[in-house]
C-alpha cells in the first residue's frame, strides 16, 4: 500500500530534528570500558590475591585440579569474549553517536550474518562442552579409591566414621572411629566419603580438594577426595541448613602415611576411666562430665559409678539424634562444629601456617594446655546458645536442634575443662 | 468496536446453526448494578482499564522495590565487615529469604506486569485486554498476596529458609514458626494473580491485535511478553503443586519431605526448579523486550535481526524448560543428568547470545541519541553480559561445584537480575514515562541515576565474584577470618550497596521535581523520542479508549514508516508527516460508540477473601470457611453482574476540529 | 483500507462499532483462555501424579495400594464418569442445535454422574481410611490422597458450573453466547475426565 495516500500533512520532506537534551555522551564507552575493564582486572587480582582459605582456584587434590584445569580456559574464553563485546558495543557507542548524519537505511538485519554470529558461540560452547563431559566423568568416577569414610551432616556439624572394612583396615582401622568437624585422612589416597545427612540437605564443601556435594537425608552420595601432600584444607557446608548454617565449618586434614597411623592408633584408644573414689581435679571433673554431659555426648570407654559403660543417648534429647563424640576432642583445633578455635592464637597460626612436612607433627600435637582457647570453650559451656545460634527451645517431642544452656556452676565449668583436657 | 466481558459474537460455530445470539448492553442480564462512573480513589479501586491497572501494578511493585531494597541495605551492613552484629543470625535468614522474595515475586514479576498491562494493548492497537475484570482481579490479588507474605514480619517473623526454600529445612521440624506458611500461601496467592493475567495476556496478544498486524509485525516487547505469559502459563502450576505438598506437609502432616516415610528431599527441589529457571526467563525477558523497542528508537534503526530476536526470545523460552537441574549439579544427580544438564544449559547461552549480538549491531551504522532510557538499554547489554558469561562459566558443571552456593553465583544472578532485569526496567521508565504520565523524566537527574546505578551496581556485586571464588559461602550471616579473607572486597560491596540506594533516590526525585514542576517544558510532546510503535501513535497519556481510530498496520515499526519515507530520488530517508499530522489524521476518522468495560466491585472482593482463607489455613480453620463463603459470594456476583453499567456506555467525545487544528498548527 | 488488510491477515470477529476488525486466530477470547488454562491445568496434575509415580512404593508403614484398591469398584465409577463425557457431548452438541432445554436436561445428567462418581469417592477414601490409610499414614497415603483430592475438587468445581449454567439458563440470565458458555464448561470437563483416565491407570491399574 501506499504510504502517501495516507497522509494528512503535505508530503513535503523536513529537517531531521536533532535531539537536543543529550549532551554526557561523549565519554560513555569510555567510562562503560573503563568500568568493565576495573572489573575485569579485579577478577584477575582475586586469583593473586592473599590467601583465602577457601580458594577455589588453588587446587590441592586431584578432583580440584581437573576443575580447576577446566575452568581456566573457561574463565579465559568467556573473558576474551566479554572483552570483544565490550570494544564493539564502546566503538559502537562512539562512532554511531549522533552527528547529524542521515537517518540510516531501515535494514532488518543480515540473515547471512545472523547465522554467522549464531554458528560461533555455538561452536564454542559446543568445544566447552566437550571438555566439560570428559571432566564430569572422570571426577565421577569413584573406582579406585582405597579408603571409605561416612560423612553425615546434623545441624550444625559433620560427623565422620571410619568403619572397620576390609579395605579401611588397611590403614590400621581395626575398629570403626567416630569424629567430628575435621575430617583427616592419608595425604595421595584417593577417599570415598559417602554422604548423607540425618535432618535437612547439607553440602560438603573443601574447595582445595573437590567441588560440592549435598549430604541429602535418605540418600548417600559419593564424593571422592584426594589431597596431595600433608596440608590443612579449609571447608564449610554450603547448602543452607538453617539458623546457624553459617556456623557449620568443616576442614580436611591429610597426614602422610606414618603420621595417618599414629592417629588411626590414637582414635581408637578409649578413654581413661578415673576411680570413683579418686579425687583428682581430673577425676572431678570426669564425674561432672559424666553427670551434665554425658547424656547426650558419647566418651568412649567411661563408666558409670557401678561400673557398666556409659552410653550417650542423643536420640532422646536431639533431633538429628547425635551429636559430637567426644572421645579425642583434644585432637581436633576446633570445636563445636568447627565453629570455635580450640587452639589459642598463636597456636592456630602454627598449624594453619605450618609447612606440609611439618604439619603431621603440629597437628598431632594436639591441644596442649598451653594451647588450649580456654576463654571460648569456657564461654560455650556457660552458654552454648549464646556463643552459637541453635534451636535450644523443645520441640513438641521435647528434642531440640543444639546445645542448651546446662546452667553449670563456674565451678563445673572449671572442672569439665580440666576433664576434657585429658581426652586426646 | 466494544470490549465487555462476553463476547458478542459466535465464531467458533459451525455454518448453519442460525444467527449469533447477540446480547447488547442495554439487554445484558444481571443481578447487580457496576459502579457508575466513580470518582477519586473509586475511580482507581473498581476500575478494570488496563491503564490504571498497569500504573497500580507499578506503584505497588515500586514500593516493595523499596522493601527489598532496604532489606538488601541491612544485609549489606552485616556482611560490611567480619562477625557483623547488626542482625542476628535468625533476622539475617529471614533478611535474605525476603529480600529475594520480594525482589523477585513482589518487585520484578509485578513491574513487568505494570509494563505489560499498559502497553501490549496499546502496542497492538487494542482498546483494553480480552478480559478487563480478570485484569482487575489479577491486580488486586498481586497486592493481597504481597501484603500477606510480608504480613509475617509482624506476626512472629518472615520466612527463614531462602526463596529456594529446600524441604525438608523448610517442613514444620525445621521451621516451626509461621513465615513459611506465610510465605507459601503468599506465593500462591500471587501465583493465581501471575496465571490469570498470562492468560489475559495471551489471549489479548493472540486475538486483539490491529489490523494489519500479523505476528511479525507484533512489536518486540509484545513479542517477549508473549512468551513470559507463555511461560507463567505453564510455571506457574508446578509451583503450585510444590507449595500445596509443603502447606499440607506443614498443615495437614503430609509426608511429602518426611524422610523417616521414605520422602525423597530431591522431589522439592526438581519442583521448584522446573518452575524457578523458567522463572528467570520470566524475570528477564520483559526487560529484554523493553530494550528492544529503546535501542531502535534511539538507533533509529529497526531492530537488528527482529526475527531472529523474536525467534530466539521463543527458543529461550522453550529451551528454559530444559536446564532446571543446572541449579542442582551438587545435589547428588546421577553424572548423566548433570552431563545432559550442562550441555543443555550451554545450549541455551546461544539464543541469549544472539540477542546481545542483535541489540549490538541494532546500533551499529545507527544515529545513537543517549538519553536516559538508551543508557540503561546500553547499561543493560554490558552488564546483562558480564552475567551471561560468568553464567557459561557454570553451566561447566565440574567449575560449578566450586562456584555453587558461594557468592560467585550471588554476583551472576544480580549482573543478569539487576543488569538485565532491573536495568531493563529503568530503561523503560524513562522511555515510557512521558506516554503515562504525559511528562518528561529530567534528563540531568536521569543521567545521574543512571550513572550512580552504574557504578553502585559495579561496586556492588563486581567484587563478589571475587570473594566468591575465594571461596565465601552466600547465605552465612557471619564470615571470619578463618575462611575468608574477604574484609575489602565485603567492605566495596557495602560501599556500593549505599551507592546504588542513592541512584535508585536520584530516580524518586526525579519523579517528585517532574511531577511538581510547574515548567512548562515538563510537559511530554506528542512523540517525545521520535518513536517507531504504535502506542506512540496516541496522546499523552492516552484516552480511556487509547485509539479514536484503530490504526490499520502495515508494517513493523508503523509509526515510523507513517511519519519518513525513502526519498527515490535520493535514497535517502526523509520525513514526510509529524506525529501530529498522524495523530490527527487518526481524531479526524474517530470511531463512534465505543463502549468500554465498566467498573466492577466483584473482582476485588475475590481477591481479598485470598487472603482470609490464608489466615485460616495459618490459625483457625473457622476463617477458611469465611474466605472461600466470600470468594463464592464474590464469583456469583462477579457471573451475575451486567456486562456494563446501565446508561454507562461510554461514548469518547469527538475531537473538535479545534484540537486537531490546534495539533497540525 | 482496513478491509484488504483484515481480509489478508486474519478473521475480523469483533464488529460492534467503526468496522475495524482485528487480528485474531478466530477462537473466540474465552475458548482461547479456556484452552490456556486447561494447559496450565495439565501442568498441576502432571506435578501431582509425578508426585504420586516418585513416591510409588516408597511408604514404610501402613497398608499399600494392593491392600486397599478394590479395581471393580473404581472401574464402575470410572465408567460412570466416562459415560459424563458423552452425556456432555450430547449437551454441546444440542446447544449448538439450539435446543437449549435438550442442552439443560443432558447437563443436568451429566452433573448427575459426576455427583455420582465424587459420591463414589468419597465412600471409597472412608473405606480406605477404615482399612487403614490416612492422610499422614504414609507417602503412599499423601501422595494418593492429594492426587485423588485435587481430581475430586476439580469434578465438584465442574459440577458447580454445570449446575449453575443451567440455572443461568433456565431464568435466561446467561450473558452472550448460550452455545458457547456450554461448550466452554464441556471442554472442561472433559478434560478432568481425561485427566481420571490417566490416574485410574497409573494410580489403580499398573501395579506397583
Amino acid at each position: 500500500m501506499n504510504h502517501d495516500t495516507r497522509r494528512t500533512g503535505s508530503p513535503q520532506t523536513m529537517t531531521v530534528h536533532v535531539e537536543t537534551r543529550q549532551t554526557v555522551a561523549r565519554r560513555t564507552w569510555r567510562r562503560v570500558a573503563g568500568g568493565t575493564a576495573l572489573l575485569g582486572g579485579a577478577l584477575l587480582l582475586s586469583s593473586c590475591s592473599r590467601n583465602s582459605p577457601q580458594d577455589t582456584w588453588k587446587p590441592k587434590g586431584d578432583s580440584a585440579r581437573k576443575i580447576d584445569n577446566l575452568q581456566r580456559p573457561v574463565f579465559l574464553v568467556a573473558g576474551i569474549v566479554g572483552v570483544i563485546v565490550f570494544l564493539v558495543v564502546g566503538y559502537a557507542v562512539t562512532k554511531f553517536r549522533d552527528k547529524g548524519q542521515p537517518i540510516p537505511k531501515q535494514s532488518h538485519g543480515k540473515p547471512a550474518l545472523e547465522i554467522v554470529l549464531t554458528i560461533i558461540p555455538f561452536v564454542i560452547l559446543a568445544t566447552i562442552g566437550a571438555f566439560t563431559a570428559r571432566t564430569i566423568v572422570q571426577i565421577a568416577d569413584t573406582k579406585g579409591c582405597e579408603m571409605t569414610v561416612n560423612v553425615t551432616g546434623q545441624q550444625w556439624w559433620w560427623e565422620y566414621a571410619y568403619p572397620a572394612t576390609a579395605e579401611n583396615q588397611k590403614y590400621g582401622i581395626t575398629k570403626p572411629i567416630v569424629t567430628s568437624g575435621e575430617l583427616v585422612i592419608p595425604a595421595g589416597t584417593c577417599v570415598l566419603l559417602r554422604e548423607t545427612s540425618r535432618d535437612v540437605i547439607h553440602s560438603f564443601w573443601i574447595p582445595a580438594l573437590n567441588g560440592k556435594k549435598d549430604a541429602v537425608p535418605g540418600r548417600v552420595h559419593e564424593n571422592k577426595l584426594e589431597a596431595d601432600a600433608p596440608g590443612y584444607f579449609a571447608g564449610q557446608c554450603t547448602e543452607f541448613c538453617g539458623l546457624s548454617h553459617a556456623n557449620m565449618r568443616q576442614w580436611a586434614i591429610a597426614l602422610n602415611e606414618e603420621d595417618f597411623a599414629t592417629w588411626v592408633q590414637n582414635q581408637q584408644r578409649v578413654a581413661t576411666v578415673y576411680a570413683e573414689t579418686d579425687d583428682s581435679p581430673e577425676a572431678l571433673g570426669y564425674r561432672a562430665f559424666r553427670q551434665n554431659c554425658s547424656r547426650c555426648h558419647q566418651v568412649n570407654g567411661m563408666q558409670n559409678a557401678d561400673g557398666t559403660p556409659t552410653i550417650a543417648a542423643p536420640e532422646n534429647n536431639i533431633v538429628a539424634g547425635s551429636v559430637p563424640n567426644l572421645t579425642h576432642l583434644m585432637t581436633r583445633s576446633r570445636f563445636a562444629g568447627e565453629t570455635f578455635p580450640l587452639l589459642n592464637k598463636t597456636c592456630t597460626e602454627r598449624l594453619t601456617k605450618a609447612a606440609s612436612e611439618q604439619l603431621g607433627a603440629v597437628y598431632l600435637e594436639g591441644v596442649t594446655s598451653d594451647c588450649l582457647n580456654r576463654t571460648q570453650l569456657e564461654a560455650w559451656l556457660r552458654n552454648a546458645p549464646g556463643e552459637k545460634p541453635m534451636y535450644v527451645k523443645p520441640d513438641a517431642k521435647g528434642l531440640l536442634r543444639g546445645m542448651p544452656n546446662l546452667g553449670l556452676s563456674e565451678k563445673q565449668i572449671d572442672s569439665i575443662v580440666t576433664y576434657l583436657q585429658t581426652l586426646k | 468496536m466494544a470490549i465487555i466481558e462476553q463476547p458478542r459474537t459466535n465464531v467458533a460455530l459451525p455454518a448453519g446453526t442460525g444467527a449469533p445470539a447477540l446480547v447488547t448492553p442495554k439487554e445484558a442480564k444481571g443481578m447487580f448494578a457496576r459502579p457508575v462512573e466513580p470518582k477519586g480513589w473509586r475511580d482507581w479501586v473498581f476500575t478494570v482499564d488496563h491503564k490504571k491497572i498497569g500504573i497500580m501494578y507499578g506503584v505497588v511493585a515500586f514500593v516493595f522495590f523499596i522493601v527489598g531494597g532496604l532489606e538488601a541495605m541491612l544485609i549489606r551492613l552485616q556482611l560490611a565487615a567480619p562477625n557483623g552484629k547488626v542482625l542476628s543470625a535468625e533476622q539475617y535468614n529471614q533478611m535474605f529469604t525476603m529480600h529475594a522474595t520480594t525482589m523477585v515475586f513482589l518487585f520484578v514479576m509485578p513491574m513487568a506486569s505494570a509494563f505489560a498491562n499498559y502497553f501490549v494493548p496499546l502496542q497492538i492497537g487494542a482498546r483494553d485486554v480480552a478480559f478487563p475484570r480478570i485484569n482487575a482481579f489479577g491486580l488486586w490479588t498481586f497486592v493481597a498476596g504481597a501484603i500477606f507474605v510480608n504480613l509475617s514480619w509482624f506476626l512472629g517473623g518472615g520466612a527463614d529458609g531462602g526463596w529456594f526454600m529446600y524441604a525438608p529445612n523448610s517442613t514444620k521440624m525445621f521451621s516451626p514458626g509461621h513465615g513459611v506458611d506465610f510465605w507459601a500461601f503468599g506465593l500462591q496467592i500471587t501465583g493465581i494473580a501471575s496465571l490469570t493475567g498470562a492468560i489475559n495476556l495471551i489471549v489479548t496478544c493472540i486475538n486483539m491485535r490491529a489490523p494489519g498486524m500479523s505476528l511479525f509485525k507484533m512489536p518486540i516487547f509484545t513479542w517477549m511478553i508473549m512468551v513470559v505469559q507463555f511461560l507463567l502459563v505453564f510455571a506457574m502450576p508446578v509451583i503450585t503443586v510444590a507449595l500445596f505438598l509443603l502447606s499440607f506437609s506443614r498443615g495437614f502432616g503430609g509426608a511429602f519431605f518426611d524422610v523417616k516415610q521414605g520422602a525423597d528431599p530431591l522431589l522439592w527441589q526438581h519442583l521448584f526448579w522446573i518452575f524457578g529457571h523458567p522463572e528467570v526467563y520470566i524475570l528477564v525477558l520483559p526487560s529484554f523486550g523493553i530494550v528492544s523497542e529503546v535501542l531502535p528508537v534511539f538507533s533509529r534503526k529497526p531492530l537488528f535481526g527482529y526475527k531472529f530476536v523474536a525467534i530466539s526470545g521463543a527458543a529461550i523460552g522453550f529451551v528454559g524448560w530444559g536446564v532446571w537441574a543446572h541449579h542442582m549439579f551438587a545435589s547428588g544427580l546421577g553424572p548423566i543428568s548433570v552431563l545432559v544438564f550442562s550441555m543443555a544449559t550451554m545450549m541455551i547461552a546461544v539464543p541469549t547470545g544472539v540477542k546481545i549480538i542483535n541489540w549490538t549491531l541494532t546500533m551499529w551504522g545507527g544515529k545513537l541519541r543517549f538519553t536516559t532510557a538508551m543508557l540503561f538499554a546500553i547499561g543493560l547489554i554490558v552488564e546483562f553480559t558480564i552475567g551471561g558469561l560468568s553464567g557459561v562459566t557454570h553451566a561447566v558443571a565440574p567449575s560449578d561445584t566450586q562456584q555453587t552456593d558461594t557468592y560467585y553465583i550471588v554476583a551472576h544472578f544480580h549482573y543478569v537480575l539487576f543488569g538485565g532485569a532491573i536495568f531493563g526496567l529503568f530503561s523503560g521508565f524513562y522511555y515510557w514515562w512521558p506516554k503515562v504520565f504525559g511528562r518528561l523524566l529530567n534528563e540531568r537527574w536521569g543521567k545521574a541515576n543512571f550513572w550512580l546505578m552504574v557504578i553502585g551496581m559495579n561496586l556492588t556485586f563486581g567484587p563478589m565474584h571475587i570473594v566468591g571464588l575465594q571461596g565465601q559461602p552466600r547465605r552465612m550471616y557471619r564470615y571470619d577470618e578463618s575462611n575468608v579473607h574477604a574484609r575489602f572486597w565485603n567492605a566495596i560491596s557495602t560501599v556500593g550497596a549505599f551507592v546504588l540506594a542513592l541512584g535508585i533516590l536520584c530516580f524518586i526525585v526525579n519523579v517528585v521535581i517532574t511531577h511538581r514542576s510547574k515548567n512548562p517544558a515538563v510537559k511530554a510532546p506528542l512523540d517525545p523520542w521520535d518513536a517507531r510503535s504504535l502506542e506512540w501513535m496516541t496522546s499523552n497519556p492516552p484516552p480511556a479508549h487509547n485509539f479514536d481510530a484503530i490504526p490499520t498496520v502495515h508494517e513493523l515499526d508503523e509509526f515510523f514508516h507513517r511519519k519518513y519515507a525513502v526519498d527515490h530520488e535520493t535514497d535517502e530517508i526523509k520525513q514526510i508527516a509529524t506525529a501530529e499530522q498522524i495523530m490527527a489524521e487518526q481524531m479526524a476518522h474517530a470511531e463512534k460508540d465505543i463502549h468500554l468495560p465498566s467498573p466492577s466491585y466483584w473482582p476485588l472482593v475475590v481477591s481479598l477473601s485470598l487472603p482470609i482463607i490464608g489466615f485460616g489455613v495459618i490459625y483457625s480453620h473457622i476463617l477458611i470457611a469465611v474466605g472461600a463463603l466470600v470468594t463464592i459470594l464474590g464469583l456469583f456476583g462477579w457471573s451475575m453482574e451486567p456486562s456494563v453499567a446501565t446508561k454507562d456506555d461510554y461514548e469518547p467525545p469527538a475531537p473538535t476540529d479545534d484540537a486537531i487544528k490546534e495539533l497540525t498548527a | 483500507m482496513s478491509t484488504a488488510a483484515v481480509a489478508e491477515h486474519g478473521t475480523s470477529h469483533d464488529d460492534h462499532g467503526g468496522g475495524h476488525g482485528h487480528t485474531s486466530t478466530g477462537l473466540s477470547n474465552n475458548k482461547l483462555a479456556m484452552w490456556l488454562f486447561l494447559g496450565s491445568e495439565c501442568l498441576l496434575f502432571g506435578g501431582l501424579i509425578s508426585t504420586y509415580m516418585l513416591y510409588r512404593g516408597r511408604h514404610v508403614k501402613g497398608p499399600g495400594p494392593d491392600q486397599v484398591f478394590s479395581i471393580p469398584y473404581t472401574s464402575v465409577s470410572s465408567f460412570v464418569l466416562l459415560m459424563s463425557s458423552l452425556t456432555m457431548v450430547l449437551a454441546v452438541a444440542e446447544a449448538q442445535k439450539r435446543n437449549i432445554d435438550k442442552a439443560k436436561l443432558w447437563m443436568t445428567v451429566t452433573a448427575v454422574l459426576g455427583a455420582t462418581f465424587v459420591g463414589g469417592q468419597v465412600f471409597e477414601f472412608t473405606e480406605f481410611y477404615r482399612k487403614g490409610l490416612g492422610y499422614t499414614t504414609s507417602l503412599f497415603g499423601s501422595s494418593f490422597y492429594t492426587l485423588t483430592g485435587f481430581h475430586g475438587v476439580h469434578v465438584t468445581v465442574g459440577i458447580i458450573m454445570l449446575m449453575a449454567t443451567v440455572g443461568m439458563l433456565k431464568s435466561n440470565k446467561v450473558p452472550g453466547d448460550k452455545a458457547e458458555v456450554i461448550e466452554l464448561v464441556g471442554l472442561y470437563w472433559h478434560f478432568v475426565d481425561i485427566v481420571w483416565i490417566l490416574i485410574f491407570t497409573l494410580v489403580y491399574l499398573i501395579p506397583a
